[in-house]
């Protein structure tokens, strides 16, 4: 079992960009919000499927109702949720992709990236794309989780990323068409 | 790739400065800034990409519905999709019913939001779901698996839309809007009482029908798909209706359907809904957080104020206030703050139609503070106002009590006091939270002595409170405290106390009939208020209580009118606060009135308008002042004229003191007087009728308003209905025992309407006395304002003279 506190440390760590506290946190976090996202691909429907931000909003509740986590460490948690419910919906791309060679399920993501044939073959080109953008500009890869991945509004990115509404718009209308072309260009 | 990792931070520059260069010129500015040809096209590239939007529907979505849409589910035929919500997709279906065909909605339930055991529940359910039997409540008629193992629900079909574009299409104002909402917590309160949660109410989950009537859609739904859902209740509902416990996956109960209500009612009314603009994280924080919801006033948009008629500042201040205590109280995140029932929040929206005071308690002191002075303006805001002393200018008594309170100390005794004074308004100190203001004023009387211990303070604070029970209509408990500060203020030697208390005490006297009593106080107030040191406010109110209520008594003396004109030429003189100004005004206009020199009246009446207009709390006496305006227009043979004012009269004293008030009965049935003048005696009857139970209970009270069984005889006669009338007149009669003088007008109008009311039914002999008593008290005692009575007794008398000749009777 988790230790009270064990992922607040962790989180601590891990943003202060520790990589042996990365692969911890991944190991304890990622099986949870796997198993809760496991109802995400349940509905055969599109219009039945629930949303990714619903799937942490789960595991914030879990989290911090077990006492693993603190609300002083949201920010944090949030980013790291981010970035597993991307490795999360790439996972289910790449098991879907296996399966059905005809599109299989469309993976829920933000209207504003609807540009992207949400269908596994793509999702995994944009993971691909997205890890460039990792290596390029980490901050802007962070945003695009929050924004697309999880549904986080313009105002409450810019909150976790101690930024203003105004930049992070800016910076994500540069990122949508940079990722457009990348992904179309390549 | 190279070229990114090398000018990333150039190729944003670039993007950025050819989003802010109109088209034709980017490439110049570009290159401008950069030798580089290839990255300038690339942040073009960029820029052209990012305005890519994404299709409006996926294709797949459209063939999953076509290939529904042709199909059947169970017995049912599909025939259209109605809609889709979070936990599934709704169709119009029909199937054969006894040789009928009968349509109804069906849902189908998203896969992961019931288990297996889902059927069974549902027959399990069944008699509970089966009697929910409400006329707003959509019945659920069968519930199945389709063949891919997905759980449905069948309910009643309802054509109608939802409740937020129902009311925004009609724009309908908050009046309209709250009645609406009062039916949805009719059919909720029913469910409750049924021992059925809804647990995902929200304006969808509301339709209206054509012809207005309210459909609550999904009731039992929760019930069903609960016990074996993957999904806790967190994401079963609505977020942004559900209740913070629904969000924090606690526990739920009946009160998470009055947070929802209260969600509905805040977006019914402001336009949007609570924390709007949050998502659906940000609103579960809130939840754990147990933030408290916005003000109710701050959501609203022009664009609101526009849907419901009105501007946006109007829309703004009818949402301050009552309705956004009634919202939050329903909004609070701990179910233990909300209101305790459906029917306690439903009181308090007919509460706050009917105009009379809301039971929700504001979280503050403050909040209470200025809440009570809103409500209670004049007077008793000017007691309330000594604990915020600095506001003195406000109100009636402040301006007294700054001098009783100069020093900065005492000040501080008094503030302390009314904070605690509202805290023990809002505990149980005495059994029970005070819920109106006379348990608030009389839990004040009992408490001060605790927490102000000189005398002369205590005295002036008791007299302030007594006031604000007069104020109140109080007046036995004003009287009991006025009798006390008497003999205080007379034993400590203190004049003005003693004066200001002899002077209330007499004018209370009056006002409950005891008429001696009253002469004997307001003599020695009068008498007392001409020794020196006396300030000019107890002067003013000495001479007022004397001469006022002396002239009630229809003995006009040449004393009384000229003390009146010294009251009110002091008042204009003398610093009062304009409300007590207003009123010596007002008092001296009336006896004018009374005396029917109405040409010296009426411009006094519009000087108290115009001074009452620097006071922002003084309704009531503004709606009085309206009365009589109307009804010099009236006896001046302009009823049409007059009625637009009695109504402004009217609604100002339901607003300010509520339809079963004194002064709204009495106005009600002077209006119906213009209008029986005007013919209309059939629009009178009903508004007499609904203000007759009020005048009944005010029976009792000592304050009679004879007026009004006076105006409904006579419409009654007007219209025909001659047995009430006599019945009337005669309860009339025997109640009013030895009460008037026999050759009053009040009993020669009575009789006037008696004789009609006998000769109507044809009983002209019975009916001959009270003719001849009519038409003898009425010539006798002529003025200007009654003149149509006068000829309207003789052309009586003479009519019923003529039919007993006729008859040989």
């Amino acid at each position: 079992m988790t230790e009270p506190g064990e992922i607040t440390v962790l989180l601590r760590d891990w943003s202060a960009g520790n990589p042996a506290a990365t692969e911890h946190l991944f190991e304890l976090v990622y099986p949870q919000l796997r198993k809760i996202a496991g109802a995400l691909f349940r509905g055969e429907r599109p219009e039945n499927m629930l949303q990714p931000t619903s799937v942490v909003n789960e595991l914030f509740l879990k989290l911090i109702t077990q006492r693993s986590l603190r609300f002083e460490d949201r920010e944090h948690f949030y980013s790291l949720s981010a970035r597993l419910m991307r490795r999360v919906l790439v996972d289910h791309a790449r098991s879907e992709g296996r399966q059905k060679r005809d599109g299989g399920v469309p993976i829920p993501l933000h209207p504003d990236l609807a540009w992207i044939d949400a269908r596994p073959a793509e999702m995994i080109d944009l993971d691909r794309i997205l890890e460039e953008l990792e290596q390029l500009d980490p901050r802007k890869c962070r945003m695009v989780e929050l924004r697309f991945f999880l549904g986080f509004t313009a105002e409450e990115t810019a909150e976790l990323l101690n930024s203003s509404k105004a930049t992070v718009d800016r910076e994500l209308r540069f990122v949508r068409g940079w990722l457009y072309d990348r992904l179309h260009s390549t | 790739m190279k070229l990114d990792t090398d000018n990333w931070q150039l190729l944003q520059d670039l993007f950025h400065l050819a989003e802010v260069t109109p088209e034709p010129d980017r490439e110049r500015v570009l290159a401008q800034k950069c030798a580089d040809e290839e990255l300038c096209h690339r942040a073009l590239r960029i820029l052209n990409a990012s305005y890519v939007q994404g299709a409006e529907e996926t294709p797949v979505q459209e063939s999953v519905l076509a290939s529904d849409l042709t199909g059947k589910i169970g017995p049912y035929t599909l025939i259209r999709h109605l809609g889709t919500g979070g936990i599934g997709t709704v169709y119009l279906v029909e199937r054969m019913v006894g040789g009928a065909l009968q349509r109804s909605a069906l849902k189908v339930l998203a896969p992961h939001s019931a288990g297996p055991s889902f059927i069974d529940r549902f027959h399990r359910e069944q008699h509970i779901l089966a009697s929910l039997d409400h006329p707003n409540i959509t019945r659920m008629l069968d519930a199945g698996l389709t063949e891919r193992g997905q759980p449905y629900l069948v309910m009643e079909y309802v054509d109608g839309v939802h409740l937020d574009a129902y009311c925004d299409a009609r724009k309908l104002g908050i009046t309209e809007r709250l009645q609406l909402f009062l039916r949805v917590c009719d059919a909720v309160a029913y469910a409750h009482r049924n021992l059925v949660v809804h647990l995902d109410l929200k304006p969808s989950n509301i339709l209206v029908t054509a012809d207005g009537t309210v459909k609550l859609l999904d009731f039992g739904t929760s019930k069903l798909i609960q016990a074996d859902s993957l999904l806790t209740t967190t994401v079963m509902a609505t977020p942004a209706y559900a209740s913070p416990e629904q969000l924090r996956n606690e526990p739920i109960t009946t009160s998470c359907d009055i947070y929802s209500l209260g969600a509905i009612l805040f977006e019914s009314l402001a336009g949007a809904r609570p924390a709007s603009k949050a998502s659906v994280a940000a609103m579960i924080e809130r939840a754990i957080r147990e933030q408290e919801p916005e003000r109710l006033q701050d959501a609203v948009t022009g664009a609101a104020a526009e849907q419901r008629a009105l501007s946006e500042s109007r829309l703004k201040q009818m949402l301050t206030g009552d309705l956004a205590t009634i919202a939050q109280k329903c909004l609070r995140p701990r179910p233990k703050d909300r209101y305790p029932s459906i029917d306690a929040l439903s009181g308090d929206i007919q509460r706050y139609l009917g105009g009379r005071p809301v039971l929700a308690r504001p979280q503050t002191t403050l909040y209470r503070l200025g809440k009570f002075v809103r409500r209670n303006r004049g007077v008793l805001a000017a007691t309330l106002l000594v604990a915020i002393a600095l506001l003195a200018s406000l109100g009636y008594a402040a301006w007294r009590q700054q001098q009783a309170l100069r020093e900065g100390q005492r000040a501080l005794r008094m503030q302390n006091f009314m904070y605690r004074l509202f805290k023990l308004a809002n505990s149980n100190y005495t059994g029970k939270p005070a819920a109106t203001v006379p348990e608030f004023l009389e839990l004040g009387v009992k408490t001060l002595p605790e927490y102000i211990k000189d005398p002369a303070d205590l005295r002036a604070a008791q007299i302030s409170l007594a006031e604000s029970m007069y104020t109140n209509g109080d007046l036995e408990s004003a009287q009991k405290v006025f009798t006390q500060t008497m003999a205080n203020a007379k034993a400590a030697g203190d004049v003005e106390g003693e004066t200001e208390s002899k002077a209330y005490a007499g004018c209370i006297a009056f006002k409950l009939g005891q008429i001696e009593q009253g002469k004997s106080l307001t003599a020695d107030a009068l008498r007392l208020s001409r020794m020196p040191g006396v300030s000019p406010a107890v002067q003013v109110r000495s001479a007022i209580c004397y001469a006022y209520y002396r002239d009630s008594l229809w003995h006009f003396t040449g004393e009384d009118l000229a003390l009146l004109r010294f009251a009110a030429q002091m008042a204009r003189e003398s610093n009062l606060p304009p409300h007590e100004k207003a009123e010596a005004i007002y008092y001296l206009a009336t006896d004018l009135e009374v005396r029917t020199q109405v040409n010296e009246a009426e411009p006094l009446y519009y000087e108290a308008l115009r001074i009452y207009s620097e006071d922002p709390l003084v309704l009531c006496e503004e709606s009085a002042v309206y009365g009589d305006l109307a009804y010099l227009s009236d006896v001046r043979g302009e009823a049409q004229e007059s009625l637009p004012i009695y109504q402004r009269s009217l609604d100002g004293y339901k607003a300010c003191s509520g339809a079963d008030s004194r002064d709204a009965i009495s106005v009600s049935a002077f209006m119906s007087g213009a209008l029986i003048e005007l013919g209309r005696a059939k629009e009178a009857v009903p508004l007499l009728e609904g203000a007759l139970p009020a005048w009944r209970r005010a029976q009792g009270s000592g304050q009679s308003i004879e007026e009004l069984p006076m105006y409904l005889s006579q419409a009654y006669v007007e219209v025909g209905r001659f047995k009430e009338a006599e019945a009337i007149c005669e309860q009339m009669t025997a109640s009013e025992e030895g009460k008037f003088d026999p050759n009053s007008r009040h009993v020669g109008a009575m009789n006037l309407v008696w004789a009609r009311a006998l000769a109507g039914q044809h009983r002209y002999k019975e009916a001959l006395p009270h003719a001849e008593i009519a038409a003898r008290i009425l010539t006798d005692t002529a003025v200007p304002a009654e003149i149509p009575y006068n000829n309207k007794a003789r052309e009586v008398l003479l009519e019923i003279q003529s039919k007993l000749r006729e008859t040989g009777q």
